[in-house]
This record gives structure tokens, C-alpha cells and sequence, in this order.
């Protein structure tokens, strides 16, 4: 049950921060050039998106060993998590700037006004480009995080409820996401993937944990204490 | 062509920001799945944990150093 609600968070939460800001860039096409080529440029990610996670989801829980899958999947966990946790602290510490949709959303517009003259694929490459790679994170977690627990259909299901609930949200307000706390929940997510992709790797490597699945809640609060002694130590003011 | 190669750069930047950390993370794991399966000590996965948090702090350290030299 533990793993299943941790499979889930880890999709959800991942999923969406992601769409947030696919939904950004799909706001801004929508609302400055009209409609209809920006959705079928999302449907057109959408549905490739869906066909990497069903091909890419069966041919790893089929065909690769388990622990093999663990190794290579929790080595991959680690290094995507630890990207996002190394950003996110260096967000934190005010090195670089947080993210912000309404800025991301404003300079979309711009350059769209500026190509106002052209036809309406640039619409649709913009939604389906804007969709596609940042969907691509989405179907790594959701196919890393479910394959190795077992649980593809949970993290899948967390994967697109996120998806939906952004989706709505943007319907509703019909402008971005800027509310969403999105760099503090990369913070999060960051460290529970890195947590997880460390526990995967190590069984991987034949290794096993002492409280097992649990393990992975003493693994979080390391990391956590990692990222805040690093804000720590950048902030200090003889840092340099 | 140029969309495939944004998609490629996009799909390798899921799991390297930095080339040199994400080295030093690579190696971290091939040094403990060499190291760590032969010592059979309870709670030695945690080696790995600390190895990866540590490499966290002097990676993030160093970036801020740069950015701000």
C-alpha cells in the first residue's frame, strides 16, 4: 500500500509540475492566435506521449530482468532527481531565478505577436513541441516509477489524473498556473525521486535495505538535510 | 531534423544538467555496485545515499561559486 501511494505522489506530483507549464505555452498560442491548432497540437502530443509510455512501459516490465531494471532505472531516478534537487537549490539560495509562468507566458505571446503574419502551424508546432518535451518527463517518471514497483497502472493513473486536474484548472482560469508553488514542488519531487532512485539502484546492485521500503522516508530526510546545508553554505555571506 | 535533434537534447537533459556531476554520480554508483555487494554489512546501501548527498552539496557549492565569481 506504502509503495503504491509513493508510486502514485511521485507520478502526480511529477505530472504536475510538468503540465503546468506545458499548459503555459499552450495558453499563450491558444489565447493569441485562437484555438483550434494549438488543441490539435496537444491531442498530437498527447497521443504520441501515450504511445512511448505503452511501448517503452511493456517492453521494460516484459523484457528486462528485475534487477537489471532496478539498476538502470534507479541509476536513471537518481541522476533525473538529483538534477531537479540541484536546481531547486540553487533556486532556493537565489543563485538563479525561480521559475515563473506569467514571465514564460508573456514572452510566448511576444514571440508570437512578432510572427503573427505566418500561418497557424506555428500554433500547432509551438503546442505540440511545448507538450511533447515537457511530457517527456512526465512519461520517464511515470515509466520509471512504475515499472520498477510494479505498479505501472497506479503511477499511470497518477500520471494522468495530474494532467487532468491542470487541464481543468487552466480551462477554469484561462490564465497560467503562476499560484502553484511549481519550485517548491520540483523541491519535492526532487528528493523523492533521488530517495527512490537510490533505493532502486542499490537493490539493484544486490544490496538490501534494513527497514526495507521504509527506508526510503530516512533517505528523503538525508537528502533534504543535503539540499538545505548546501542553501546554508551558498547563502553564508563569505560564500564565494 | 531540427525538431528530432531539440527532442534528443531534451531526452538527454532529463538526467544531465551539469556533465561533471552527472559524471561523478555515475561514478559514485559503479563504485558501489562494485564495492558494496561484497561488503555484507546491515545498512551499507546507506554509503551510497551519503556518497550521492555529499556530491550534492560540493556540486550545487561549485555552481554557485561560478555563477557568482
Amino acid at each position: 500500500m506504502g509503495a503504491q501511494l509513493l508510486t502514485f505522489g511521485a507520478a502526480f506530483l511529477g505530472s504536475a509540475v510538468e503540465s503546468v507549464e506545458a499548459l503555459t505555452i499552450v495558453l499563450a498560442v491558444g489565447l493569441t492566435r485562437g484555438w483550434r491548432a494549438p488543441l490539435l497540437g496537444t491531442l498530437s502530443a498527447l497521443g504520441l506521449l501515450a504511445l512511448l509510455v505503452a511501448i517503452f512501459g511493456q517492453l521494460i516490465v516484459t523484457r528486462v530482468p528485475e534487477l537489471t531494471l532496478k539498476l538502470i532505472i534507479g541509476t536513471l531516478i537518481v541522476l533525473f532527481g538529483l538534477r531537479w534537487l540541484h536546481k531547486a537549490v540553487l533556486r532556493s539560495a537565489g543563485v538563479i531565478a525561480m521559475h515563473d509562468e506569467n514571465r514564460a507566458y508573456a514572452q510566448t505571446v511576444e514571440s508570437l505577436r512578432a510572427d503573427h503574419e505566418k500561418t497557424d502551424w506555428i500554433g500547432f508546432t509551438l503546442a505540440l513541441k511545448g507538450v511533447f518535451l515537457e511530457g517527456l518527463e512526465v512519461v520517464f517518471i511515470v515509466i520509471a516509477v512504475g515499472g520498477t514497483s510494479g505498479g505501472m497502472g497506479v503511477a499511470v493513473a497518477g500520471g494522468l489524473l495530474a494532467m487532468l486536474v491542470v487541464a481543468i484548472a487552466g480551462v477554469i482560469i484561462r490564465r497560467p498556473l503562476a499560484q502553484v508553488p511549481e519550485n517548491t514542488l520540483k523541491y519535492a519531487v526532487g528528493i523523492i525521486l533521488t530517495s527512490v532512485g537510490t533505493f532502486w539502484a542499490a537493490e539493484g546492485m544486490g544490496v538490501s535495505w534494513p527497514l526495507d521500503f521504509v527506508s526510503i522516508v530516512g533517505l528523503a530526510a538525508l537528502y533534504f538535510l543535503a539540499s538545505r546545508v548546501a542553501i546554508g553554505l551558498i547563502r553564508r555571506p563569505a560564500f564565494a | 531534423m531540427k525538431w528530432l535533434g531539440a527532442a534528443a537534447s531534451e531526452v538527454i537533459g532529463l538526467f544531465v544538467g551539469d556533465w561533471v556531476q552527472s559524471g561523478v554520480s555515475v561514478a559514485i554508483l559503479a563504485a558501489a555496485w562494485l564495492a558494496l555487494p561484497r561488503l555484507h554489512v546491515e545498512g551499507v546501501a546507506y554509503v551510497l545515499a551519503v556518497a550521492l548527498a555529499v556530491q550534492l552539496i560540493l556540486a550545487t557549492a561549485a555552481e554557485a561559486r561560478r555563477k557568482k565569481a
